[in-house]
């Protein structure tokens, strides 16, 4: 996988790595617990989103030279858009430790902006995934975007904690399912917790590898749990043992800032990945 | 095709989507990008902008309520399946006004769920949205089912009464508060004969016996209630309004909007036959029928049978009613 384009993007194309690596283990969990679109919808969501994000910052290619001049990014972002159209600045800035350096970068059109990839994924997952859980992704991505365009367009350790804790909240709001309900809040709440309680200083690459360790932990929760809400409430006992695919989908999202996941199993299984006491 | 005069399935829902903007040009404009309806008349007064929407099947409601006086624009979804999001976003951003949009959501899941996402990106371009949600069904009014009511009859009074209130200048919240009131004092009560059509099929959706009834089928042909003997419509119309009588806790001098409506395959006849048995009920109980209205406003598809509602009103809900509506399957 290509290595250039900013830290969001990297995370972004990782992502859709891993959904695409992992999309039958994916649906059979989500045949057992929802309708086995799951898998699928996340995939064919990247998919758009990725594609949507080639011609406008166009750095996808190597050489990492002319990026992304004009400032008619991809996404639409409302408002903040304008920068002084700086054309071609070479920010490499997405590793731990930067994101002071980072905040003060504030040209949209940098190769290092965060928001672009984020505002694409989040478009495309609101706009295009149908089924529920698709949509709800969609809805933590645009908090993301939205809290990285208030750090100066980087995706600094608070962002992502701010930004989380928002979506947490958005989803919430919409879904009005609470942790235990076995649904995707359980990963991501937390993943949330992790966040808020990680150092700026870490960087955002470890703090999400934290947080995604968080989120694991919760998915291994949810294989013993009752649904009370969405769509595996109506299987009722048939999907105990199984874990929530969208807290799943959560876990991949948070691991896959680290590298691309090609299996879930070291993850679903209690003593995987780093893991904790695990669900039991 | 399982439905004999449909081109398809899939088509279907957008065939006559196009349909229905071609027949009333001067009321509707038909969005195809997004698969919305806008009202092409609204009143300057309006402050707010009213959006609704739900899973299609359940003509004329609610394209059939876009125009002024009532909805600025509609979201119909598949068959009875929700809109999506998308939809209910760029209609909100289409008809918004200086306060926003309030959304007029049916109790279902997946409304819910769709209705709310879109608010929440709505938040995101600072459009203000606020919420009415419709359960007005006292068949599925039970500890029981944690999704609460069902939306049903009492959605297209909502939507007028709102409508016309809209149209005074009312701010956001207020119609929020409104609308929530007069759901509170709204309920709905459906029977059915026979089943409509699954459209997945082309058989009923359920069968029951020449001499039995579903009494507190849902519009989606849920059978949640239970299944009766049939008896004589006056029996059945009694205990459908004396239920409501008792849900609503009308008294002695109340006064209530009637709406006695179709599910799809009922007659006009049979219709009007149970609202005069319906205020005849509500005459012993002392409770002044002081509008009513019979026909297809929330059906089933071709279900056979109907539904009551039966909202409490004030003087100020009777001048609300009152105001001039003109929408395609609304006027007076």
């Amino acid at each position: 996988m290509d290595d250039s384009g900013s830290f969001a993007e990297q995370w972004m194309r990782r992502f859709a790595a891993s959904v695409s690596a992992t999309e039958p283990e994916l649906t059979a969990l989500d045949q057992e617990a929802g309708d086995g679109d799951f898998g699928t919808n996340l995939d064919a969501g990247l998919k758009a989103a990725l594609s949507a994000l080639e011609p406008a910052p166009a750095g996808g290619t190597a050489a990492g030279g002319l990026d992304a001049a004009g400032a008619t990014g991809g996404g639409g972002s409302p408002g903040t858009a304008g920068g002084s159209g700086d054309a071609g600045s070479t920010g490499g800035a997405r590793d731990a430790g930067e994101a002071r350096e980072a905040r003060e970068a504030r040209d949209a059109g940098d190769a290092g902006d965060d928001v672009p990839a984020l505002r694409a994924v989040a478009t495309a997952f609101l706009d295009e995934v149908g089924g529920t859980s698709g949509p709800l992704f969609g809805l933590l991505l645009q908090d993301l975007a939205q809290a990285a365009e208030e750090a100066g367009h980087r995706l600094t350790v608070p962002a992502l904690a701010r930004g989380a804790r928002a979506g947490l909240a958005a989803i919430q709001r919409v879904g009005e399912a609470v942790p235990g309900d076995k649904t995707l809040v359980d990963g991501l709440a937390p993943a949330c917790e992790a966040l808020a309680s990680a150092e700026e200083s870490v960087g955002p690459a470890n703090a999400l590898a934290v947080a995604a360790d968080a989120a694991w932990q919760g998915v291994r929760s949810t294989a013993d749990l009752r649904a009370r809400r969405g769509r595996a409430s109506y299987v009722g006992e048939r999907a105990s043992g199984v874990p929530d695919p969208g807290a799943v989908g959560i876990g991949l999202l948070f691991a896959s800032a680290g590298g691309t996941v090609t299996s879930l199993a070291p993850y679903l299984e209690a003593s995987g990945s780093g893991g904790g006491p695990g669900g039991g | 095709m399982t439905l004999p005069f449909g081109n398809s399935l899939e088509s279907l829902v957008t065939d006559a989507l196009e349909g229905f903007a071609r027949a009333h040009p001067d009321t509707v404009e038909h969005v195809r990008e997004h698969g919305f309806l806008t009202a092409r008349h609204s009143a300057p007064a309006r402050r707010v902008g009213l959006v609704s929407g739900g899973g299609s099947g359940h003509e004329p409601l609610h394209v059939g309520f876009v125009g002024a006086g009532m909805l600025d624009a509609a979201c119909p979804g598949r068959i009875f399946s929700s809109p999506h999001n998308r939809q209910v976003f760029e209609a909100s951003r289409a008809v918004a006004r200086e306060d926003g949009v309030v959304h007029l959501v049916k109790n279902y899941t997946g409304d819910r769920i769709n209705f709310g996402i879109a608010a929440e990106r709505l938040a995101h371009e600072q459009l203000p949205c606020s919420t009415v949600l419709i359960d007005d069904d006292v068949a599925s009014d039970s500890a029981e089912i944690a999704a609460g009511r069902r939306g049903t009859g009492a959605t297209v009074l909502v939507e007028k009464l709102l409508g016309a209130a809209a149209d005074t200048g009312l701010g956001r919240q207020e119609l929020a508060e409104l609308g929530a009131d007069l759901v509170g004092r709204s309920r709905t009560l459906s029977v059915a004969s026979a089943a409509h059509t699954a459209p997945a099929t082309g058989l009923p959706a359920f069968t029951l016996r020449e001499d039995e009834l579903e009494y507190g089928v849902g519009i989606h042909g849920e059978r949640s209630g239970r299944t009766v003997q049939r008896g004589t419509a006056d029996e059945l119309v009694r205990e459908m309004t004396e239920t409501l009588v008792r849900a609503l806790g009308l008294r002695r001098g109340a006064s209530v909007v009637l709406l006695v409506n179709g599910l799809g395959a009922a007659t006009r006849l049979e219709l009007y036959a149970a609202l005069r048995d319906v205020t005849r009920v509500l005459d012993a109980h002392g409770v002044a029928t002081e509008r009513a209205l019979a026909g297809d406003y929330v059906t089933a598809l071709d279900m056979r049978g109907f539904s009551v509602t039966l909202l409490e009103a004030d003087g100020a809900t009777l001048d609300l009613y009152d105001a001039p509506a003109h929408t395609p399957a609304w006027s007076r």
